[in-house]
């Protein structure tokens, strides 16, 4: 894949979250749910440590995962 | 004499609005009433915290919150901690853990969260003896309870003659 | 004894690296339950059948928080493994021997078995640490350091997270770069790509060399880079359902091959392996064994979406991955998971992955005689085409004293297939693939004050 590719593709998901994600989502105070420790995207980081190490010394991708948003939103 | 029985009165019809709304939960469908009327509170500094109990910044900010009451309440600050918790037995746990020396409303629907404009958990607005917001902070952060409370000492000398 | 080593003991950049991307930023707390300090720790167990490897090892993730949100985290993990792992020759109906990667001695393996090396033992330590913090009302900032050392291999790395929400915190963009130097030091001595495995030869006592033996067609140690960029956008879509898109571009240059694993020279009718006679006096390979060689520039990239659905207090996690190289290997991996709640504070979470993955353009299962050479070539199974899933459960309760245990136990098995096309005469009848069967179990204790 060619940087120019990747840069537009980048520039486009972008431009799609600030845009077309402004609408979607709740109030700051309808996320109860989302606070909850098993609604975050990794909920044991070690255990997600131990599984990355696993499947990248048996398999030849690994990670993806990234970190960030989701919870509670606070402050 | 007229004036102070319409505040009671007004008083009356808020409490009873609050019982109401805390009542039917979140099984109510009934078109809302503002849970508490501010205007009750013409001349004095108004504090509106909203907060829930799964918000980690305002287990933080209650013990202060407290502390305020105690230091400027002779002086006419007034706290309300309006509390947007789905349901009520959640913030229940979190009061009998970070008890309350100041009024709680409840705002299951969140009407009134609509109704400020609340951006973030938690939020506070400061409205003054007059009835107008003069401040607001998104969140609750340790490092600036000084400035918070600057606010709160100067919303209180303003207007006073 | 031997001492050959599978890559899997090897921790790469991009396993630390994927590792702190994922654990950077603040462990997830609920308001009645805000500690100063946060401790997980995990025992862990893997065990693959049929005597391969086999690891035990104690992860451990410390946390501090300081006032506002910032949080200092200290990992440190210790593993010891032992077992054997496929050594990239191919089976066929004789016993073949082959010097191990120290040089002091050889090893024989079974007719129609595939050639595993012999037991090792290694132990391999590592440590990161993380601070985040927020920046200004909307952003966060993360930046760590990663490190991990083993007999042969050690790593030195740096990341940095970035945060920014929009839309009332209902969207995140999220930025992770990393860097990482590694350093290769085979056992033994790196060995020139394709040359022959050797003979076993007598150890000289050399202070500097760390009783490593000198074998010809040695080259000096290697060293290997790895760049690794993450972008994420999250997005909440309701009250109960989240859902994250991630890409990750990642390029790895320097020293990119398996130092101990070889491809068979085989008979280009009979497809057996061309028999070889060590030196007179000496022991050593009985076969033409080459060593493996691959690019030294592998750049990847990946595009990972997960989402998580709260469902009347049952949660469900599902992901997918799908990851492409410019070796032409193309991945794709869906992961669920399931967690049903009890009134107690306990669950029950099944887990179901599935993973599927096609061949490095250079995998090929041998080394025909007196054909066209090649520039790459590997026999790596783990670079071969195959099939994977993995089936699990995990228990989580509370304890008296509210502290948090879990027990995970999952069955990871591996199938794949050679090539057909690269099938020569008598290897047709054989099991060339090396399939893995493996046990992951795993005890985890989270407490906090």
């Amino acid at each position: 894949m060619s940087r120019a590719k990747i840069t537009t593709a980048i520039t486009l998901l972008i431009a799609a979250a600030l845009s077309g994600c402004s609408s979607m989502g709740v109030e700051p105070w309808e996320r109860d749910v989302l606070a909850k420790e098993e609604m975050q995207l990794i909920t044991d980081p070690v255990e997600a440590g131990i599984d990355d190490h696993i499947y990248f010394s048996k398999e030849a991708s690994s990670g993806g995962r990234g970190f960030g948003g989701g919870g509670c939103g606070c402050n | 004499m007229n004036q102070r029985f319409e505040i009671r009165a007004r008083r009356v019809v808020s409490i009873i609005a609050v019982l109401f709304v805390g009542l039917l939960g979140s099984a109510s469908s009934i078109a809302t009433e503002p849970a508490f009327d501010v205007t009750e509170y013409r001349g004095k500094v108004v504090v509106v915290d909203f907060w829930a109990s799964w918000c980690v910044p305002c287990r933080r900010s209650f013990p202060w919150w407290n502390e305020m009451h105690r230091k400027y309440g002779d002086d006419g600050l007034v706290i309300v901690g309006v509390n947007m918790d789905a349901h009520a037995d959640k913030a229940q746990d979190f009061l009998n853990e970070f008890p309350a020396e100041f009024r709680i409303v409840y705002d299951p629907k969140g009407d009134l969260g609509k109704q400020y404009g609340v951006e973030a958990m938690p939020t506070t607005f400061v409205i003054d003896r007059n009835g107008e917001i003069v401040a607001n902070h998104l969140g609750f952060k340790v490092k600036k309870q000084d400035e918070y409370e600057q606010v709160l000492k100067e919303t209180l000398d303003a207007g006073k003659d | 004894m031997g001492k050959v080593k599978d890559k899997s003991v090897a921790i790469s950049l991009a396993a630390a690296t994927c590792t702190l991307l994922g654990t950077a930023g603040v462990s997830p707390v609920q308001a009645q339950e805000e500690s100063k300090w946060d401790f997980n720790t995990a025992l862990l167990y893997y065990g693959e059948a049929d005597g391969r490897v086999q690891d035990g090892s104690f992860k451990s993730l410390a946390q501090r928080r300081f006032v506002d949100d910032r949080i200092l985290s200290i990992g440190f993990s210790v593993d010891a493994l032992t077992g054997a792992t496929p050594n990239g020759a191919i089976p066929y109906d004789g016993s073949q021997t082959f010097t191990t990667p120290s040089g002091n001695s050889t090893y024989t393996t079974q007719p129609d078995v595939i050639p595993l090396d012999g037991s090792f033992r290694d132990s391999r330590v590592a440590l990161t640490a993380n601070w985040a913090q927020p920046l200004g009302r909307l952003s966060t900032i993360n930046v760590g350091l990663s490190g991990s050392g083993e007999y042969d291999y050690t790593h030195f790395g740096a990341n940095l997270g970035l945060t920014r929400d929009f839309n009332k915190r209902n969207t995140t963009l999220s930025l992770g770069l990393a860097v990482a130097r590694d350093d290769i030091n085979p056992v033994g001595g790196t060995p020139v790509p394709f040359s022959p495995m050797g003979d076993a030869v007598e150890r000289e006592d050399d202070e500097d060399d760390d009783n490593r033996v000198r074998q010809p067609n040695r080259m000096s140690d290697q060293r290997k880079d790895v760049y690794d960029l993450v972008f994420g956008v999250t997005q909440v879509i309701t009250r109960n359902l989240l859902f994250q898109f991630n890409y990750s571009y990642s390029d790895s240059k320097g020293y990119l091959n398996d130092p101990y694993k070889i491809l068979s020279l085989v008979d280009a009718t009979t497809g057996d392996p061309i028999p070889r006679t060590p030196e007179p006096g000496f022991d050593g390979a009985d076969h033409e064994y080459r060593y493996e060689n691959r690019p030294d520039e592998r750049v990847k990239h990946s595009f990972y979406g997960q989402t998580k659905i709260f469902m009347s207090g049952k949660v469900l996690d599902l992901s997918y991955r799908y990851m492409t190289d410019d070796w032409n290997i193309d991945s794709h991996t869906v992961d669920m998971r399931y967690r049903f709640p009890f009134n107690n504070g306990s669950y029950f979470e099944p887990h179901i992955r599935l993973y599927t993955q096609t061949a490095a353009e250079f995998y090929r299962i041998s080394l025909v005689d007196g054909t066209q050479p090649f520039t790459f070539a590997s026999s790596d199974y783990r670079l071969g085409e195959f099939d994977a899933f993995t089936v699990g459960m995990k228990y989580g309760w509370k304890t008296r004293f509210g502290k948090e245990m879990s027990i995970r136990v999952e069955y990871y098995k591996q199938d794949g297939d050679a090539p057909a096309d690269q099938i020569i005469g008598n290897q047709a009848d054989r099991e060339l693939y090396p399939d893995l069967d493996a046990i992951i179990a795993q005890f985890s204790y989270k407490f906090g004050f």
